[in-house]
């Protein structure tokens, strides 16, 4: 499916509270997202491709081999060629934004001017960092990483500190220039929106093991367990409906934007409950919902009444075990 | 009411400086630096705080960085140490030195075999003073040190530096206007060194050491030109420091 594995990470690193393992591919100008809660393990995998912790396993990029245990190789981070951009951008203050763009190599003159416009940081040649506001610095410093040749981008979170609409257009031009440049590229991130944006591929990670890696869309919609659902967005479990042949224990993901008002259950599974609380979130309202049982929440474009049907559109069915089941496993009742 | 507090406070703290100003007259300067030898002590002073400073940087930087760095095991004992160093009053740490150094030590015997002194000479001079100003070398570059973020030196690795020329690129630049301003504490406290000068070193004079025989001598009076002196040999590069420090702020602040 994927040319040239450029990036090839296949790793185990020791934390005090659990070790992460974390095994990875990314092609060429292939974009991969690294989502899961904070704590899970994510920014320990950009680390150790980057070289800065402990660990063992096997780390290749564009054909070297950067980390390899069996072999005793551990290359020093200055060797890597990897660009990593954390929240903090990094700048060095006591450089202008000129010299920290050129800091890991100098660039013929057009060559820079190129890539100012392309950040819209041209006229911010000769300013210090700390004149930049948060976007300008971040762009800055993705400048330096293009600059440097770097092969793999790995993106720390970067921009979470920014405002959403700030986040959206840098996440767009790194997206952009990525595919462009032909380089692989990781992000870490704990918001679903950024890594969907950005990612060709979503890696679920929690405890330090990545559940799940696939087409975002397909992770979302078709999460590989109910622990994956939950970091997903799913917002509660409700049986899986009486019907004959229904397995025992198993139970339907409801992610609160696939549901819709009302009983359809040619689209899906429908469930009625009592509306325990409901709450305005942005321009529909947020409503807790008890089914038998079963809680979950979901959004729908009016004020909820005290009792309600809704359709669960096309939801995950889960055996008891967790796992996702396959089409035709669950059966779909009204 | 507060800015009242705070000015006389302030201006009694000055007050010696300005007492120092008020009684002395060029002529009286004139007279006292022009005789025959007159400038000795002040030339003792600043070759002995200058090789200082020296020995200071060559020295006490590594120490400085590798305690700001947690590069060395039990952290704590460590600082105790200089702290230690810092606590023990000048003249203690004079009469110490002669049982750690002096003629009948093995440090002595070394010395000797090279037909070198640590007693009342130049070396013992330089040896009082880098006892009297290292800890508070080492104490303000570690805060230098200290106050560079180790994110950006690890940035500039990633962005193909060896360590060693992160160190230059990057943490030294950054670190520079505290290590300037530590060095320019050192240099005061070097160049005023007595309570350790006056045991171990009481040759060749230096300037505190020709206040303090003047003052013997030939009274208060005849010291107060040495005095202000030392003030102007002392004060220039804390100053220069400290106004360079504040330049390199702005500059970073753009």
């Amino acid at each position: 499916m994927y040319g040239a594995r450029v990036l090839s990470v296949d790793v185990e690193v020791d934390r005090r509270e659990f070790t992460v393992r974390a095994a990875l591919e990314v092609a060429d100008g292939e974009r991969v997202a690294l989502f899961g809660p904070s704590g899970a393990g994510k920014t320990t995998v950009l680390e150790a491709i980057a070289g800065l912790v402990t660990l063992r396993g096997h780390v290749s990029l564009s054909g070297r081999v950067l980390t390899s245990t069996s072999e005793h190789v551990d290359v020093p981070p200055w060797r890597r060629q990897v660009g990593l951009l954390r929240q903090d951008p990094g700048l060095f203050p006591h450089l202008s934004v000129r010299a920290n763009l050129l800091y890991a190599r100098s660039a013929r003159e057009d060559e820079l001017a190129e890539l100012a416009a392309q950040l819209d940081i041209a006229g911010l040649l000769s300013a210090m960092p700390a004149r930049l506001s948060g976007g300008q610095r971040h762009r800055v410093a993705l400048g330096r990483l293009l600059l440097a040749h770097c092969d793999a981008l790995l993106l720390d979170e970067p921009f979470a500190s920014l405002d959403a609409a700030l986040r959206r257009s840098l996440t767009a031009l790194v997206k952009d220039i990525s595919s462009e440049r032909m380089v692989a590229s990781v992000l870490v991130t704990h918001q679903l929106a950024d890594a969907q944006a950005f990612a060709d591929r979503l890696a679920v990670i929690d405890e330090g093991l990545i559940l799940q890696i696939g087409a975002p869309d397909e992770v979302v919609l078709r999460p590989a367990s109910r622990r994956v659902a939950e970091l997903v967005g799913y917002l509660g479990f409700v049986p899986a409906g009486g019907a004959p042949g229904s397995a025992a224990g198993v139970v339907a993901g409801v992610h609160p934007d696939r549901v819709i008002a009302g009983a359809d259950p040619d689209r899906g599974l429908v469930v009625t409950g009592t509306v325990t609380a409901a709450r305005p979130s942005g321009a529909s309202w947020e409503a807790d919902v008890l089914a038998g049982d079963a809680a979950f929440t979901c959004r729908l474009p009016s004020r909820p009444v005290a009792q309600l049907a809704v359709t669960v559109l096309d939801p995950p069915y889960f055996a008891a075990d967790g796992v996702l089941q396959t089409p035709g496993q669950h059966i779909r009742s009204a | 009411m507060s800015i009242a507090g705070a000015a006389i406070i302030w201006i009694a703290l000055l007050g010696p400086v300005i007492t120092l100003i008020t009684r002395m007259s060029p002529g009286d300067i004139w007279s006292a630096l022009t005789g025959a030898g007159d400038l000795d002590p002040l030339i003792t002073s600043i070759e002995s705080g200058l090789v200082t400073l020296g020995v200071l940087l060559l020295l006490c930087t590594p120490l400085a960085w590798m305690l700001a760095r947690d590069r060395l095991p039990f952290p704590r004992i460590w600082e105790a140490g200089i702290l230690c160093s810092l606590l023990l009053p000048p003249l203690v740490i004079g009469l110490l030195l002669v049982f750690m150094v002096g003629p009948y030590t093995w440090v002595g015997t070394v010395l000797d075999w090279v037909h070198q002194s640590a007693t009342n000479t130049f070396l013992a001079l330089v040896i009082a003073e880098v006892y009297e100003s290292a800890p508070y070398y080492v104490l303000g570059a570690r805060a230098a040190f200290a106050s560079v973020d180790t994110g950006l030196e690890q940035q500039a690795g990633l962005l193909g530096d060896r360590p060693g020329r992160v160190f230059r690129r990057v943490t030294l630049p950054m670190a520079a206007p505290g290590l300037a301003m530590a060095l320019a504490v050192s240099w005061a406290r070097a160049i005023g060194a007595f309570g350790a000068v006056v045991i171990i070193a009481y040759h060749p004079f230096g300037i505190p050491m020709q206040i303090f025989t003047t003052l013997q001598e030939t009274g208060l009076y005849s010291a107060l030109p040495y005095a202000l002196v030392l003030l102007v040999v002392a004060l220039p590069l804390p100053m220069a420091a400290y106004v360079w420090s504040a330049r390199a702020e702005r500059r970073r602040r753009g």
